[in-house]
Formats: structure tokens, C-alpha cells, sequence
């Protein structure tokens, strides 16, 4: 069960994963501000809480998603060595590549 | 950030620091205020009695009677006023009666209370009203008090901080009688 949610690619570019903090917390935080004030002038203290809520479940909406957007700038790795080299070099390099794709 | 649930782990610590924050900038914003309100408090009968109280000391002990009324307006639940506002759950008010004695420098009994929800009552206004709980001296001390001093307060249930404790401003002294009511006991 498990392995088929893993083998899900989930993953982001670096600079996709700071656009995706940069965007919740935008949302997180102007949602706040909003439900602050909101709730300050309805004396309702709810009204925030439902509002910093709504801004929650939207951040989540749009960043846990791997979209597109957050992957236009893969990584360029550099191209394999020609398997010349023999493969008890080949081996560590293999492992090294899948680590950091992950 | 790489996977769901780092994001989801980030995102929900994010939330709850911002919720924090508001909270105690909703504590902060009400800390401050000032919630008396004028009350007026007014005893039409007060008789005494003295009496077997079987829970206190094995003597005799006054017990006082008191009928009163009770008018306070600004109870409203509105944006203008100013006990209800968005750090306010609801009040707990209760009438107390407070005195000296030759034993205590201060006694302090509850006579009634009532607690006053959020979009509940609008005003308090409470004519020939009986005390709830029974105002039992712990011994002689009621009679021919001169000064036995009825307050309104109340304790203001938050969403978040502090619990003040509110006097109503407006009270009112009045003397117990000098003799007892003749009492039948069967």
C-alpha cells in the first residue's frame, strides 16, 4: 500500500519549493490580517479563526500539489560517465544520483 | 519541502504560530478595558431570623431575608457596548453581601447569581427577587449590623487570557434590624 503512494512523484524544484513557502505563507498571513480586523469589527473572535482556516485549506489547495508551475527549473545534471570507467565506479555514483532526486 | 508532508508539516506549524499570534492579539486588544457598569441595587425588605444551622456551629445563627431588586442596562450584546465585545464568552454575575463582625474583619456571602451567555439577555432587570442561597452568619453577627453592603460583580469568561474579577459600581449599605422575627420551630 504504502509503496504505491511512495512511487507517487511528489516532488519539487528547488526554487518551486521556495515560491510554494513564499505562497502559504502569503495566503496564511493576509487571511489573518483579514480575519483580524473582520472579527475585531464584528467583535466576533469565530469570524477569524474560520477566516485563518479558509486561508489554510487554501494554501494547502494550492502548494502541497506538486503543480507545474512549482517545477520549471529542474535541476541540469551533469550527463553520466561513459561507462568506461569500469563499474566499480559507476555503482556509488548510481546511488548518489537517486539521493539527491529524491 | 520536497515531499507532502513536509509541506503539510509546514504549512500546519505556520497556521497554528499565525492562530497564536491572534489569539494573544485578541487578549491584548481587551486586556486593558474597563468593564464596570453602573448598577443599580435596591432592597425593599430585609427581616432576621436566628436559627438552627446544622452545617456551622451547634448554636444558634442569624440568618437575614433580604427582597431586592436589581437594574444594570448595559448588558447588551452590541458593537457599541462595552462588556460584550470579542473576548467575551460570558459573564458569571453574582450578588454579594459583604459585612464586619466582632470575629471577622470581613465576611463576604453569595446571596444569587446568574450567568449571562453571549447573545442571551440583553439587560438585567430583577424586581422582588428572593436571594438564592441562604445569608448565614457564622454566628450573631447579623443583627443590628449597620453596615452590611450589597455589591453586584461578575467574572468575565474569555476566549483567551486573563479572568477579571468586576465590581459593578453601585452598591448599596443598609442596617439588619435590631430584633429577631418571631420564628415557630417545629
Amino acid at each position: 500500500m504504502l509503496s504505491i503512494f511512495k512511487s507517487i512523484p511528489t516532488h519539487m524544484d528547488y526554487k518551486g519549493q521556495k515560491l510554494a513557502e513564499q505562497i502559504f505563507q502569503g495566503i496564511i498571513l493576509i487571511s489573518a490580517v483579514i480575519g483580524f480586523v473582520y472579527g475585531y469589527i464584528i467583535e466576533q473572535f469565530g469570524w477569524t479563526v474560520y477566516i485563518v482556516l479558509a486561508g489554510f485549506a487554501v494554501s494547502c489547495l494550492l502548494t502541497l500539489p506538486p503543480w507545474p508551475m512549482y517545477r520549471k527549473n529542474p535541476l541540469n545534471w551533469q550527463p553520466a560517465i561513459p561507462e568506461s570507467s569500469g563499474e566499480n565506479r559507476e555503482k556509488p555514483q548510481e546511488n548518489l544520483k537517486k539521493k539527491k532526486h529524491k | 519541502m520536497n515531499t507532502v508532508l513536509s509541506r503539510a508539516n509546514s504549512l500546519f506549524a505556520f497556521s497554528l504560530s499565525v492562530m497564536a499570534a491572534l489569539t494573544f492579539g485578541c487578549f491584548i486588544t481587551t486586556a486593558f478595558k474597563d468593564r464596570s457598569i453602573p448598577v443599580e441595587i435596591h432592597v425593599s425588605k430585609v427581616m432576621l431570623k436566628n436559627v438552627d444551622d446544622f452545617t456551622g456551629p451547634r448554636e444558634r445563627s442569624d440568618l437575614g431575608f433580604l427582597v431586592f431588586d436589581i437594574s444594570a442596562d448595559i448588558l447588551l450584546l452590541s458593537r457599541s457596548q462595552p462588556i460584550f465585545d470579542w473576548n467575551v464568552k460570558q459573564l458569571f454575575l453574582y450578588l454579594s453581601a459583604e459585612y464586619a463582625t466582632k470575629n471577622n474583619a470581613l465576611n463576604q456571602v453569595v446571596l444569587w447569581d446568574k450567568i449571562v451567555l453571549r447573545g442571551g439577555e440583553t439587560k438585567l432587570n430583577l424586581r422582588e427577587t428572593k436571594p438564592e442561597y441562604l445569608f448565614f452568619d457564622d454566628g450573631n453577627g447579623l443583627r443590628s449590623n449597620k453596615n452590611i453592603t450589597l455589591t453586584l460583580s461578575w467574572n468575565v469568561v474569555p476566549n483567551a487570557g486573563i479572568l477579571p474579577l468586576v465590581m459593578g459600581s453601585g452598591h448599596v449599605s443598609l442596617p439588619f434590624p435590631d430584633s429577631y422575627e418571631i420564628y415557630k420551630s417545629y
